[in-house]
């Protein structure tokens, strides 16, 4: 299904998705995040901040309460996440490309439910960069585009006064048809404008990873590399990368006690992060990743290497917001570019 | 006027000599115009050192990383480290010598003024350059000059700047080895804890409708921990990682050590960490703003910690930084301290 | 909450075990009457007390935090309650800085000898939390 929307129509769109939590980018407090709309919503966002990863893998989630009274068996009440269907406007395809890869990751071969609950009530409507909205995108090195549909339901394309909607999924056809009238059909002249402006995206510049394809045997090569500790000689070991990228996914599992007599408390999944010291702590005081180096390897690897054996794709997306965020400029794109380059 | 070329030629003499065994100073990035932390240790590398208004790192944090490594491998250093380091970077220096976190031989203090102006705040530069990215930036008298694909950009440095440098008091390296600029202490371009005054001006209520916001927004990647060189403590309330385990320790009693905040980022949790944090921030940091730099949601850090800054000069008279003799704030007390909310 | 219900807030002291801590025996063994809304905490002196204990007592649900120790001139350990009354009145700023009632911080001096004093101290800050109601703004959300 392609039909056109005037931009003037945008908002009536939204409007007729009542039964859905539409969550549009805003700029609050100089960043942009999904936030629901009210109002109006203007797609002229660069990215946000943080991935929309958070709508189906949230950074803090309660699986179940416990409660005990003393001499008595516990009583465990699971938490079932809410049934409330949200859809997100603007997702830029570097993030769209980000959902079938945690799909990946949590509903492989055994399917998570918390996570699975969330994701079956959540739509990703699309917009195609035009050009590259960050000066660290790299979306065509990892097998991406500025025009990828993957992973979304439904892609816009800015046609200066309107848009190009076309439906991906039945779920994207679903979101059309509750505001059919406000579409029209496009035109052969629209159709054109489209390709155009998708070839141009395409063409646009980008920072690029050399011989993507060759990079996870490389780096399988380069395990012992003396250059991870340089290159990660200025890491300061925060969880910005991790929390910002659409497809980190590691987590952590705590039991939040609230009282203690009655023992009373929830147990709670949090987002983890594989660049704070703590992550492979064991309880002995051994940290097989003692250092920076070793850190910034898992992570890179994890992304070009481990994920690529496991499910034949990159795990990054090119969405750049590592390069950009980082404190201290450690940049992903160099970091392999370098490291491949070492490898010989 | 700072010449970087006098900045490359200290650090190559003083590495070609073997006076230091490397050399903490900025280079240019990968990504942009941003200037990025470097590490000189081959005299011919010196050439890459950079000074201009990206230079916003504090290096000194990489000294506290380096006396951890040091530690951890159970090694003396042979020799001193250089770092390049500006007014707010020279006074932590000073305060992780007054805390005896390293020697002052340890270290070999390559100052650099910021003169009339600072460094830039990408916040406030991204809507004059029109969406365009700026390759570099380079400082000229008080304006900043920053290439653009359209061209060259000349703003005055006021406009762009930090607000911590415009509020900044001394924006000149007293303790030093070697200094480059002209002491320009005293410049006073906006007045100190201008920012803090403006926000104290609210009502309670207006504080806490502040601050429960940005309380909520915490995502807790503890970059501003992470960045901070006064951040230096081994084990952070935060996280449990020297917990003493043996073999006879039991599950229960993992299970329950102490946990002062909770892995969860919510509002009460995340108040306790950044509360806590201000705390032992107070009297040892030196407004370097790094922490609200780094904060990738734009928590406003400074001004928690530039509240603590200006509650230690009014009410103890210190100031943070001031020598390196000198005691710290709250290992240290005076007769006439205020005493009078003490019932 | 119900008229029947009177509201009564939690306070959680923490009290030098060289003064404070025997006022408050005092207190008790005098017979002397005051409201029983404090949980008493012994720390070894006040300037043992980290301001990490008072923001994890407000996190924990204490409507209110006391910290009382020995008068100037009177400290076990020579000057810990000099370094207490520099600490505190930094967390105290703070606290009101960000827009919680500073009355819900209170610091006292009173020694072993002063149980009428301690009683006092107790009915004044009960006295001046009651107008406040619960503590809501640091404390951890009860479970959804």
């Amino acid at each position: 299904m392609e039909k056109i929307l005037d931009k003037k129509h945008l908002d009536g769109w939204i409007a007729a998705l009542a039964e859905w939590d539409v969550l549009g980018p805003v700029l609050e407090d100089g960043i942009w995040s999904y936030q629901t709309a009210s109002g109006a919503v203007r797609l002229d966002h660069p990215n946000t901040k943080q991935s929309p990863k958070e709508l189906a893998f949230p950074q803090r989630e309660i699986f179940f309460k416990f409660e005990q009274i003393k001499g008595e068996p516990p009583k465990l009440t699971q938490v079932v996440p809410d049934a409330q269907r949200h859809v997100a406007f603007g997702v830029r395809p570097c993030d769209g490309r980000g959902v079938p890869r945690m799909d990946l990751v949590f509903n492989d071969h055994v399917e998570d439910n918390y996570y699975q609950a969330r994701r079956k009530n959540v739509a990703y409507v699309g917009l195609a960069c035009n050009k590259p909205p960050s000066p660290n995108c790299f979306c065509l090195s990892v097998g991406g585009s500025p025009v990828s549909t993957e992973g979304l339901d439904v892609q816009m394309t800015d046609l200066g006064d309107r848009y190009f909607v076309k439906a991906i999924t039945e779920t994207g056809k679903g979101l059309m048809t509750a505001a059919g009238k406000l579409f029209a059909e496009p035109s052969a002249a629209d159709q054109k404008q489209v390709k155009q402006v998708h070839a141009d995206a395409v063409a646009y510049p980008q920072r690029a990873i050399r011989n993507p394809d060759g990079v996870p045997a490389k780096l399988k090569a380069s395990f012992k590399s003396p250059l991870w500790e340089e290159l990660a000689q200025s890491c300061i070991g925060c969880g910005i990368c991790t929390f910002l990228c659409p497809t980190c996914h590691c987590f952590d599992i705590n039991d939040e006690v609230q009282s203690k007599a009655p023992l009373k408390g929830q147990r709670v999944r949090t987002w983890d992060n594989c660049q704070f010291p703590d992550f492979t702590m064991h309880s002995s005081g051994h940290n097989p990743r003692e250092n920076t180096g070793a850190r910034l390897r898992q992570r890179v690897a994890h992304k070009f290497q481990y994920f690529p054996e496991n499910f034949g794709m990159p795990q990054c997306t090119g969405c750049g917001r590592c390069v950009s965020e980082c404190p201290v400029g450690i940049d992903i794109v160099t970091v392999v570019n370098k490291v491949v380059e070492n490898a010989g | 006027m700072i010449n970087i070329q006098d900045i490359r030629d200290t650090a190559r003499d003083m590495l070609a000599k073997g006076e230091v065994r490397a050399v903490i100073g900025y280079r240019r990035g990968s990504r942009g115009m941003l200037a990025e932390p470097a590490f000189i240790t081959d005299p011919e590398q010196a050439n890459e050192l950079v000074w201009d208004p990206t230079c916003f790192h504090n290096l000194s944090l990489y000294l506290v990383h380096d006396r951890k490594f040091l530690a951890h491998i159970r090694k003396n250093p042979n020799a001193p480290v250089a770092i390049v380091a500006k007014g707010c970077d020279a006074r932590s220096i000073v305060v992780l010598l007054q805390e005896h976190y390293f020697k002052r031989e340890d270290v070999y203090i390559i100052g650099v003024s910021c003169e009339g102006t600072g460094v830039v705040d990408e916040r406030k530069l991204a809507p004059h350059l029109n969406g365009f990215q700026a390759s570099n930036a380079a400082f000229d008298g008080d304006d900043f000059v920053f290439t653009t694909a359209e061209g060259e950009k000349r703003l005055p440095a006021r406009e762009v700047m930090a607000d911590r440098c415009l509020e900044c008091r001394i924006p000149f390296p007293k303790e030093h080895n070697a200094v480059f600029g002209e002491d320009k202490t005293g410049r006073q371009l906006e007045a100190p804890f201008a920012a803090l005054t403006r926000f104290e001006a609210q009502e309670a209520g207006a504080r806490w409708d502040f601050w429960s916001h940005h309380f909520d927004r915490c995502i807790r990647c503890f970059a501003c921990r992470s960045v901070c060189p006064m951040c230096y403590c081994d084990e952070c309330v935060v996280d449990s990682i020297t917990f003493p385990v043996t073999h006879e320790t039991t599950a229960e009693e993992k299970a329950n050590r102490i946990r002062w905040i909770e892995r969860s980022a919510t509002r009460s949790e995340n108040i306790t960490y950044l509360m806590t944090r201000a705390m032992h921030l107070a009297g040892r940091c030196t407004d370097c703003s790094e922490c609200e730099r780094a904060c990738p949601v734009n928590i406003p850090l400074r001004l928690l910690n530039n509240k603590m800054e200006r509650e230690a000069r009014e009410q103890f008279g210190f100031e943070p930084g001031a020598s390196i003799g000198g005691q710290s704030l709250v290992a240290s007390f005076l007769d006439k301290d205020p005493g009078d909310f003490i019932r | 909450m119900s008229e029947q219900q009177v509201y009564e807030p939690r306070i959680v002291a923490f009290l030098c075990k060289w003064c404070s801590s025997a006022g408050s025996d005092l207190a008790g063994v005098s017979r002397i009457q005051y409201p029983p809304n404090a949980t008493p905490i012994t720390v070894p002196c006040t300037g043992a007390i980290s301001p990490m204990y008072i923001m994890s007592a407000f996190n924990k649900g204490a409507d209110g935090v006391l910290v009382s120790g020995c008068h100037i001139g009177d400290c076990h350990y020579i000057e810990g309650n000099f370094l207490a009354r520099r600490k505190m009145k930094l967390i105290m700023e703070l606290i009101e800085f960000i827009g919680v009632e500073p009355n819900r911080f209170r610091m006292s001096w009173v020694s072993a000898a002063e149980g009428a004093k301690f009683a006092q101290v107790i009915t004044d800050f009960v006295d001046d939390l009651k107008p406040l109601g619960p503590q809501d703004k640091l404390k951890k959300a009860e479970l959804t």
